[in-house]
């Protein structure tokens, strides 16, 4: 005789989780029926075994929790507990913005560097870009990234994160010495740059709300398809090494600053020697953005890590957006750093 | 910690927020009067009006004002510039350049009309007015 169970279950934060846990159900040799409902994080499951739900719920939970689900009997009290931890994340998100922007108002990163362009000096004016306000930019992005990345998947190695900073390097590096050897054929497209930018931003902001879990009660209102796409980052190996290259690409004043050096520079060698020491120059600060969210999200903190990582990343995403905008003259500038 | 304490730390942090970037600004804009009462950045040369803006995190001054109605240059200063305001755009005029690291670009602004004047670096995070009048 069967008999039908419903459970209630957490970690299923994106639409795919539906179908890889569906298939994890219809594995088990005494599930005949299993249903995932998101919207009510509720499984129902038609069995025919003697075993009461508590005892479904150990052997499940054995096959689920590496993938970052967990079922139970009763509604856990997470949501008093998630609530509780929005309430810190907040203000620990808020302090970090305000030291982030503190930091671009005092000046202390307009520092004189000399008018020569050497491999030493990009080396520098890496570690300024990386502490400024790109940082907003293309350090919000990688935050947002490897948080959801690793979020999505708590079995995930570093890979991706090495593979990202490789890619960004020997990219920088490469094009770097592109742009040496065609000399001022080519011109850096602003437009292109400011719509890349949006982009990312736009980016940003919708995965900062999803570490936020805003999202969770419509998640469908979200494109899943950009979420598989997350997923595939963290098992394909182009991936992240193209997103590590098309950081070249994203409006950052010293990253476009450092390709007309690159540009007149005259030689392939040189192009490179330069693009890539700036990029070594903000390998430091990207580095301990990907690599710290990797070991806080190892760690017991971590829900209150990607909440606050959340709140950080829409602060950031919304100064760059605004900014973009007036950039591209849509909207008139509403600060002025 | 409880809720209120933690509800207060968070209107604390958006005011200060809030004082980073419209009580900030408005300190800047005192020092650019200031400034520009002191150091005037337009010149008349020959029939030409020429107004100087620096440009090294952020451009200085913020605001300034110049005649319209007579021959005008705009002449944006950078020295050891890497920052995003070497990468500066008039959309005004369809002017759009990465300026060298350091070094004068001379911008023909033609003969402005009476009215107000704006750059925008490539990103948008700083920005210049000039008021023609």
């Amino acid at each position: 005789m069967l008999k039908k169970y419903t459970l209630h279950v957490t970690g299923t934060h994106c639409p795919s989780c539906k179908i890889l846990l569906e298939d994890i159900l219809s594995e088990q040799d005494f599930v005949k029926n299993g249903k995932v409902n998101l919207k009510r994080e509720i499984v129902e499951i038609e069995t025919d075994t003697e075993k009461s739900a508590e005892e479904v719920v150990n052997i499940l939970n054995d096959k689920i929790k590496t993938n970052g689900y967990f079922l139970s009997v009763d509604k856990m009290m997470k949501e008093k507990e998630s609530d509780d931890i929005i309430w810190k994340a907040i203000p620990i998100g808020l302090g970090f913005l305000i030291l982030f922007f503190l930091l671009q108002k005092s000046g202390i990163l307009n520092l004189g560097i000399g008018s020569q362009t050497t491999p030493a000096t990009s080396f520098i004016i890496g570690i300024i870009a990386s502490l400024s306000s790109c940082l907003a930019i293309v350090g919000g992005l990688v935050l947002s990234l490897s948080a959801k990345v690793v979020q999505d998947d708590n079995k995930s190695t570093k890979k991706p994160f090495i593979l990202f900073h490789a890619g960004r390097l020997f990219g920088f590096a490469i094009l770097g010495g592109i742009l040496g050897l065609i000399g001022e054929a080519i011109g850096i497209n602003f437009l292109f740059s400011a719509i890349l930018g949006l982009l990312a931003s736009t980016v940003m902001i919708l995965l900062g709300f999803n570490l936020l879990g805003i999202f969770k009660k419509n998640k469908i209102t979200l494109p899943s398809n950009i979420f598989s796409f997350f997923r595939r980052v963290e098992h394909a190996t182009w991936a992240p090494i193209l997103i590590g290259l098309g950081t070249f690409f994203l409006p950052c004043g010293f990253t476009q600053s450092m390709q007309i050096s690159a540009l007149s520079s005259g030689s392939f060698v040189s192009g490179f020697l330069i693009m890539f020491s700036f990029a070594l120059g903000t390998l430091p600060v990207l580095a301990l953005l990907s690599f710290g969210s990797f070991s806080f999200a190892h760690s017991k903190h971590a829900p209150l890590f990607f909440k606050s990582a959340g709140v950080v990343v829409v602060g950031l995403g919304i100064f760059a957006l605004l900014a973009g905008l007036a950039g591209v003259g849509i909207i008139n500038p509403l600060f002025n750093l | 910690m409880n809720k209120t304490a933690l509800v207060i730390i968070i209107v604390g942090l958006v005011i200060g927020i809030g004082i980073i970037f419209i009580g900030g600004s408005r300190g800047n804009n005192n020092t650019n009067t200031t400034k520009n009462t002191q150091v005037k950045n337009t010149e008349i040369k020959d029939g030409t009006q020429y107004i100087t803006i620096d440009a090294k995190g952020g451009y200085s001054p913020k605001i300034s004002t110049a005649k319209a109605g007579i021959p005008t240059k705009l002449i944006v200063k950078t020295n050891g510039t890497y920052d995003c305001s070497a990468a500066l755009r008039i959309s005004s005029i369809g002017f759009q350049k990465i300026l060298k690291n350091t070094g004068e670009e001379v911008i023909d602004l033609g003969t402005p009309k009476a009215g107000p004047f704006q750059g925008v670096c490539g990103m948008g995070m700083y920005s210049f007015n000039v008021e023609f009048e």
